[in-house]
């Protein structure tokens, strides 16, 4: 599904990730963890194409598709989603108007016939329920006034809309109070298929006890330092991540 | 020593007679005193930013005929006034014999009520900042008057297409006149489009003297084509608690103006205005505001957003006058302007000028870029770049927009100005 090869970006001239090297396979669960500064977001934004961020070297394969060639649109299309860490509040575009033209887009690309916007409301309701969000959100702004978790709730409410083949969850936890973290997780949850990837940047171990990862990396100075399964991350709760050689970095924001 | 440019006599030769006499009277002093009117240069300040898109020809002076037949046939939510170069076309239009309320196009008029609209015309407006209107005044063909009686109500929105026909080069002097009675109310649409090719000049004042109590929404929408210069004046009058609101949808072209005035003059009187602005590729348009409070206990609103791509060039000049007993007065305006490319202007200049002391008075202006972050946010879905653009700058507006009361002129407005975003954003 997803095949990252010595993979190095930079921002401002500054190398950021430094060679990374990752396989998730289809239906595979892929957590990345790491101290703050290790490149986390990073990896995830140049996989959703942020323009921000330069690659320098390596490349990135989705399906055999050279990932790197295509703009952040096409990359969507081609059934690329990110879930923000921070999502943008952009008042004046009406949440639904702005899932109907997103979900539309996808199925002009998949030569499907767009959907109206009685048919997109109802599925749009279907699934705002699935995330406990309520329905009225659909009315307001992108994001406009919403709290974090229904920020967080709203973007997994958008990868249930979209079904992408790779979604990247980042920091998807974050914000959350414990219910809230439920919602969401059941969400990820269902999101989980034989054909779908998933790779989730957490910097806690504890979104990991409600979404179980097949596989587990450390990233740290921009390369993956350590690979495992579950139990990786229950380890990196104990130990923190000093005896795996990373110079200490506060964790605890 | 570079002499003044001065208007060319050519300008000063209404073509038709056919108005009653008064107003004929009206209109040949008024072009008396037009004798050398010097036109507006860099140098002249309301006309600053815009005296470089002016561009007027003898041949422009030339009234442009009343084409025997409506340019616009579109069917209307509410009755319909078709003006074409400034002549009524009564077989277009459509309105019932309404209680209270008389809609009467000049030529139309009994000596009486000519005699008395002449001793009105002009009375609301300020003629040294919006010096064209006095041109109309010297030059008007024809007219709509609108009366409504103490009390009267309009029940649907009257829509007053003003069609400029230009088949060959001239000019159409359009104007209307609508006298509010004590608690009167209705919703004015102008809607300004054009049809031919050929360089044209329209010139166009529009009068709202409102009673106590009065109740009037005008929307104002700018459509003509790239080959019309458009230079408007609206008036208002505004006595005790009268309500004014007013919402302007302009699209750019050659050269676009539009001074928008309004006195309050009663205690207690309430302005509203919001605009929006919109020009790609070389076009033009300014907007110069005023409100006068002169009364003590107003309040006046106004909210303006302009949006240019490509070296196109907006101006907001908007000018707030508190006078001397025009104590507990509430002004509050605002300006957001958004500039698409390196190549646009946005000229915003805000004039307050206060001289009582127990008064509210804030304004506001920004200008800013469509912000990066949400368009990856919009393309990170699948949006297309072009499409995310226009969402963007389509949410710019959407907060004024929205506001128009009418729903098909509001769907009119937004329909139009995303096929402009749309062309905008084509070659991004």
């Amino acid at each position: 599904m997803l095949s990252i090869k010595n993979l190095h970006a930079s921002v401002n001239g500054e190398e950021i990730l430094k060679g990374i090297n990752l396989e998730i396979k289809a239906g595979e669960v892929h957590a990345i963890m790491g101290p703050n500064g290790s490149g986390k977001s990073t990896l995830s934004q140049v996989l959703a194409g942020n323009e921000t961020f330069e690659v320098t070297e390596g490349e990135v394969t989705l399906n055999g598709d050279n990932l790197l060639e295509l703009v952040t649109e096409e990359r969507a299309r081609e059934g690329v989603f990110l879930a923000f860490q921070y999502p943008v509040e952009i008042p004046g575009v009406s949440n639904l108007q702005f899932l109907r033209t997103a979900v539309n887009a996808m199925r002009k690309h998949r030569g499907e016939e767009e959907m109206n916007a009685a048919e997109f409301m109802k599925l749009a309701k279907d699934v705002s329920r699935q995330v406990d969000l309520d329905p009225a959100f659909l009315k307001r702004g992108v994001n406009e006034g919403f709290s974090g978790g229904e920020k967080k709730r709203n973007e997994i409410m958008q990868a249930l809309l979209l079904q992408p083949k790779l979604a990247i969850l980042d920091e998807t936890d974050s914000g959350l109070d414990i219910d809230a973290l439920q919602v969401v997780s059941n969400g990820v949850n269902a999101l989980r298929a034989d054909d779908r990837a998933i790779l989730m940047v957490t910097h806690y171990q504890r979104l990991l006890n409600h979404i179980v990862p097949d596989y587990v990396h450390v990233l740290a100075g921009g390369k993956i330092v350590k690979s495992g399964g579950r139990e990786l991350a229950l380890e990196l709760e104990e130990r923190g991540y000093g005896w795996l050689g990373i110079d200490a970095v506060d964790t605890s924001n | 020593m570079k002499s003044v440019p001065t208007l060319s006599s050519a300008f000063l030769h209404p073509a038709g007679q056919t108005l009653p006499e008064p107003l004929l009277a009206l209109r040949k002093q008024r072009a008396s005193g037009l004798v050398d009117m010097p036109l507006p240069t860099r140098k002249t300040e309301n006309w600053k930013y815009s005296s470089k898109y002016l561009k007027l020809s003898d041949d422009m002076a030339i009234s442009l005929p009343a084409a025997g037949k409506a340019g616009n046939s579109l069917a209307v939510p509410g009755y319909k006034v078709v003006f074409t170069n400034g002549v009524m076309i009564p077989e277009a239009s459509e309105y019932p014999d309404l209680d209270g309320i008389t809609i009467q196009s000049f030529s139309d008029l009994n000596a009486d009520d000519a005699q008395n609209l002449s001793l009105q015309l002009g009375g609301t407006l300020n003629h040294d900042q919006a010096q064209f209107a006095r041109v109309n005044g010297a030059r008007f063909e024809d007219g709509l008057l609108i009366r409504l009686k103490p009390g009267a109500v309009l029940d649907q929105p009257l829509f007053v297409i003003h069609d400029t026909a230009a088949d060959a080069c001239g000019s159409a002097y359009p104007r209307i006149y609508v006298e509010a009675g004590t608690n009167s109310q209705m919703t004015l649409v102008e809607e300004y489009t054009s049809s031919g090719e050929a360089s044209a000049l329209v010139n166009t004042v529009t009068e709202f003297n409102l009673a106590d109590g009065a109740n009037i929404t005008s929307i104002r929408l700018n459509m003509e084509g790239e080959n019309v210069q458009h230079i408007g004046a609206t008036g208002v009058l505004q006595a005790r608690s009268s309500r004014f609101e007013s919402h302007c949808v302009g699209f750019g072209g050659p050269l676009r103006r539009h001074d928008l005035q309004v006195r309050l003059e009663g205690e207690g009187a309430e302005t509203k205005l919001n605009g929006v602005v919109v020009t790609q590729n070389k076009q033009h348009y300014d907007n110069h505001t005023s409100i006068d409070h002169v009364a003590a206990h107003c309040t006046s609103e106004e909210t303006y957003r302009n949006i240019a791509a490509d070296q196109s060039h907006a101006i907001f000049n908007g000018r707030i006058h508190i006078h001397q007993d025009a104590q507990k007065s509430n002004a509050n305006m605002n300006n957001k302007n958004l500039l698409l490319n390196n190549g646009a202007e946005i000229d915003t200049k805000p004039e307050l000028e206060i001289y009582a002391d127990d008064v509210k008075c804030a304004h506001g202006a920004t200008i800013g870029q469509l912000d990066e972050t949400s368009a990856f946010y919009l393309v990170s879905r699948g949006i297309g770049r072009q499409q995310a653009n226009v969402l963007l700058t389509m949410a710019f507006i959407n907060e004024l927009v929205s506001q128009i009361p009418v729903a098909a002129v509001r769907e009119t407005a937004q329909l139009r100005l995303n096929d402009f975003f749309e062309q905008t954003f084509q070659e991004i």
